[in-house]
């Protein structure tokens, strides 16, 4: 009996810690850590840190338990924390993001002593994108990005064009002639353009086309119509013509990397590309130019956001942080080490080198209409994005016509 | 011999006030018990509930009866994501089940120098992340930067389209799939082969048998149960692939190598159509249930399991 005993106080005791309860140990001191989950495009969690170190100087009472999860991941994380009721205190979001996450994100403005005036340091673009039905600021935009294209500058000299002046008025047939003579004149040079691999990159083509998701107010899909039918042909035409190497959209390249090993002209990337190309590219000269026009110029508006929820367990500590983090000091530091466009519109930041190329996607940024901002805020767009690009794919292989591509998304958006 | 009837084989205990015997194997296993309820048992009810809803992640589901059901017969992707989880399933299963056994027998007889390297090294890639591997054979197989074409074309040939061409991609995913997977199947095998007497072997010797005769007479009848586990196991991880599709072709091109999990994942992480999602889930499941119930039934007749 005594032996049967001691089994049942073993099994106890290793059990036991399970159900201890799931929460962190709370000290009856005000110690506090927030938990943050955060992605990366470079090293943005290691510089967030570094940003807020003052801040952990001056709130001793507040640790960080900063849990980096890759991208392709982040996004089932957090859901998956979401709806278990256990969410991170703050977590990095993307545009995309925000509006798939509006009803668990706590709203900021009631944290806020004067809500107007802090929406009011940000640029008008991003805090868009933040904003919930009734106007309350949802989370904090840190950073602004811009689609563009990115150029091999070597290349392009090499074909004796003076990229820089041409692309300030080009036509997409004129730039299609201009590649052309570049590729002949780089040995080794296979192709000349490189379009990431996702709909928002492609979206760049879509806008410049006329084209859009949505309807004009915005209320619902709206993908059946000549201008998108057109861009979508007119990305054929490119890979049939051999413009765009088919191992981006029908294999799985990465298309950063066929641009770092010089076999592309020209890539349609975004301003976060400055970073990893400003360490990667050694070999040749590469700049950002404007993207050729279609019927329009356009770019498509991005950023990241910093956010805190309603389940959070830390919530004003959160806010306070997140307060901190946003500043224009602290934002200019952070944009300034990550190499990226402050989404603040009172910030100045000299960056040491690539001032040419930020100036280049601002302008694009300042040119594109507004409604695509509006448009990328919609849930369903980033719902429907692997399936649209799906969809784009079938045509590109021959398994179905632009048009037939509108009406299987539109379909679906109505599902 | 008096013949054992049913009711004599039955142990006959006394249980009542026997703390070993009653409820100390129940505390031992419950912990077991309650991992299995939790995080098996609960979840697939779960699933197969919100297989009947209508529910997005942060929504509040409705039922829906069996509209689920109804739409995924009409959906082409599915459909076409269920056509290529069998093809690649019905081949990655007999490659696998082929190179392992053929890998067994050849390093099972302590007969060749360096048997033991040799099973390490075949051995080796099981234990790898499919997520590594996907990448490493997306860098060894792709277009423009993948070092077989690389070779071919510095030997003046103009490179395959390994991932580019529906066909070649689903061809590479199920080498791919077997290099990967061959040498956890091998030992089982290995340990299948090892617990046959040899005196079987020497008799068979003495009786003239030639080794084709011995493999098909004694090795593979002697086999069966670790054959029929080794399909099993291999069926339902097939059916279950993801990391390595998504890393290597991400299901491209098109839909070319797209599977029901990828799929599954999609619309219930993306396009937040859960009960959906689960509906795919539960059609996924009858299915590895149909195959593994057949290969249950011809490979493992007689109940010769173990």
């Amino acid at each position: 009996m005594k032996r049967s005993l001691v089994v049942l106080f073993c099994i106890f005791a290793l059990f036991s810690p399970l159900f201890a309860g799931g929460g962190k140990e709370s000290s009856a001191s005000d110690d506090v850590t927030l938990t943050v989950l955060w992605f990366n495009d470079a090293n943005e969690s290691e510089v967030f840190m570094d940003t807020i170190q003052d801040y952990l100087d001056a709130n001793p009472n507040v640790k960080i338990d900063l849990q980096v999860i890759a991208f392709g991941d982040y996004e089932q994380k957090l859901k998956m924390m979401i709806s278990g009721g256990n969410p991170p205190d703050v977590a990095r979001l993307t545009t995309s993001h925000v509006p798939i996450l509006a009803a668990s994100l706590e709203p900021i403005d009631p944290y806020l002593e004067n809500p107007e005036a802090t929406k009011a340091e940000f640029m008008p673009s991003m805090l868009a994108f933040a904003l919930d039905k009734e106007g309350q600021m949802l989370a904090y935009p840190t950073e602004a990005t811009a689609n563009g294209m990115i150029v091999n500058l070597t290349a392009w000299e090499n074909a004796g064009i003076d990229v820089r002046e041409i692309s300030k008025t080009w036509t997409w047939d004129e730039w299609e002639e201009a590649v052309k003579k570049v590729i002949a004149a780089n040995e080794g040079m296979k192709y000349g353009l490189a379009v990431d691999y996702t709909i928002h990159r492609f979206a760049t083509l879509l806008y410049e086309f006329g084209g859009s998701f949505m309807n004009e107010d915005q209320t619902a899909f709206d993908m059946v119509k000549e201008e998108n039918i057109n861009a979508i042909n007119y990305f054929k035409h490119l890979h049939d013509e051999g413009l765009v190497p088919q191992s981006v959209w029908l294999g799985s390249e990465n298309p950063a990397e066929l641009f770092q090993a010089g076999l592309v002209a020209c890539h349609i990337g975004g301003s976060w590309n400055i970073n990893t190309y400003n360490t990667n590219v050694k070999d040749f000269e590469w700049t950002v130019v404007s993207t050729p026009k279609g019927e329009i110029n356009s770019s498509v508006p991005g950023g990241k956001f910093i956010g805190a929820f309603k389940d959070g367990k830390n919530k004003e500590a959160a806010m306070d942080l997140m307060a901190w983090f946003s500043d224009k000091a602290h934002n200019e530091k952070y944009c300034l080490d990550t190499f990226n466009l402050s989404s603040r519109a009172d910030a100045e930041i000299e960056y040491p080198t690539n001032s040419a190329e930020f100036a280049v996607f601002q302008h694009d940024l300042s040119i594109t209409p507004a409604f695509t901002a509006v448009e990328w805020g919609n849930a369903k767009v980033t719902q429907l994005s692997t399936f649209m690009v799906e969809q784009i794919v079938q045509v590109l292989l021959g398994n179905q016509t632009a048009e037939e591509a509108c009406q299987a998304i539109q379909a679906r958006s109505e599902a | 011999m008096k013949k054992l009837k049913k009711k004599d084989e039955r142990i006959h205990v006394r249980t009542k006030g026997n703390f070993h015997q009653t409820l100390a194997p129940m505390l031992f296993l419950a912990p077991n018990i309650l991992i299995f309820l939790l995080f098996i048992i609960i979840p697939l009810f779960q699933g197969l509930r919100m297989a009947f809803m209508d529910w997005g992640i942060f929504t509040v589901p409705e039922f829906v009866g069996l509209k689920n059901f109804a739409n995924l017969f009409k959906d082409e992707v599915f459909l076409i994501t269920i056509k290529n989880t069998i093809v690649y399933s019905f081949f990655a299963v007999v490659l696998l089940t082929v190179v392992s056994l053929c890998l067994a027998l050849m390093l099972s007889r302590n007969s060749m120098k360096g048997e033991r390297v040799f099973r390490a090294v075949f051995y080796i890639p099981s234990l790898l992340s499919m997520i590594a591997v996907g990448i490493a054979w997306r860098f060894i197989l792709g277009d423009e930067m993948g070092i077989v074409n690389y070779v071919l074309r510095s030997m003046g040939g103009s490179g395959v389209k390994w991932l580019t061409d529906g066909n070649l991609a689903m061809m590479c995913v199920i080498l791919v799939s077997v290099w990967a997977s061959s040498g956890y199947y091998m030992i089982m095998f290995i340990s299948g082969l090892q617990a046959i007497p040899n005196e079987l072997y020497e008799a068979a010797t003495i009786d003239g048998s030639s080794p084709w005769n011995t493999f098909w007479r004694i090795t593979l009848p002697l086999l069966r149960s670790t054959v029929l586990v080794v399909l099993v196991l291999a069926t339902i991880a097939s059916f279950k692939a993801y990391e390595l599709i998504v890393t290597m072709t991400k299901g491209g091109p098109g839909y070319a190598t797209k599977f029901i999990v990828q799929q599954v994942y999609q619309v219930a992480f993306q396009e937040d159509r859960m009960g959906y999602a689960s509906a795919m889930s539960i059609v996924l499941m009858v299915i590895i249930g149909i195959f593994t119930l057949v290969q249950f039934k011809f490979a493992g007749k007689d109940g010769q399991y173990d």
